[in-house]
């Protein structure tokens, strides 16, 4: 697989994990790897969004055990360190989806630096979902 | 087994998917092409991920061994002059 495109819209902590490590094999591989961070999950790409992430739903109440299972398994426990270290495979770019980054107020300003750009839809969709060897979708 | 001359090692015990995969592609990529990493391993997971890991990357595997939990794996960096 030489290139894969992920679509990313759950935004909690533990349903961001999936596709980030996704990412994280792959660009490790040597995949070019293409992220866009859809609705909610957009405010993953600012750090304050990113260290605001938490478990939610049913399993909220287990937020602190699953940050310590995460560093147990060998990954920074914080979003945004994880970010960065897929990014320090050179193989990986995460792009904010401006619909969803006008609607949960991200600009280039909190946008953090690991983050390529705010782009639409439409032209991540044709440019990199399509032309994308494996395209996921979380 | 026939002795294999390690050329380095990555300790990847305890941790889980994906960090065995993502140290085992630093690891290689900053090798050179013929030398030998050693990987040892606790995540089971090892088992399918690097065998097709190795069909995929040209990088061939020389052997494995497994005791007490611990996985180790031999392999050898393929590459075009390899």
């Amino acid at each position: 697989m030489q290139s894969m495109a992920i679509i990313v819209r759950d935004d909690s902590y533990d349903k961001i994990l999936t596709p980030l490590s996704f990412a994280y094999l792959q660009a490790a591989e040597g995949t070019q790897v293409d992220m866009l961070f859809v609705n909610w999950a957009v405010r993953a790409l600012t750090e304050e969004g990113a260290r605001a992430l938490r478990v939610d739903g049913r399993h909220a109440d287990q937020d602190p055990w699953v940050r310590r299972q995460v560093e147990k398994a060998g990954l920074p426990p914080e979003i945004y360190d994880i970010i960065k270290a897929i990014k320090s495979t050179g193989n990986a770019t995460l792009y904010a989806c401006s619909l969803a980054a006008t609607i949960f107020d991200v600009d280039k300003d909190n946008l953090i630096p690991e983050a390529e750009a705010i782009v639409g839809a439409s032209w991540f969709l044709h440019e990199k979902a399509t032309q994308a060897d494996h395209c996921q979708y979380f | 087994m026939t002795q294999i001359k390690v050329d380095q090692t990555v300790d990847t015990s305890g941790k889980c998917c994906p960090m065995p995969m993502v140290e085992t592609n630093a690891a290689i990529n900053a090798m050179q092409t013929g030398q030998v990493l050693e990987i040892i391993a606790t995540d089971p997971a090892i088992k399918w991920d690097l065998p097709s890991w190795c069909e995929r990357t040209g990088n061939a595997m020389l052997d494995q061994t497994e005791a007490s939990g611990t996985l180790r794996y031999y392999i050898r960096k393929g590459g075009a002059d390899g």
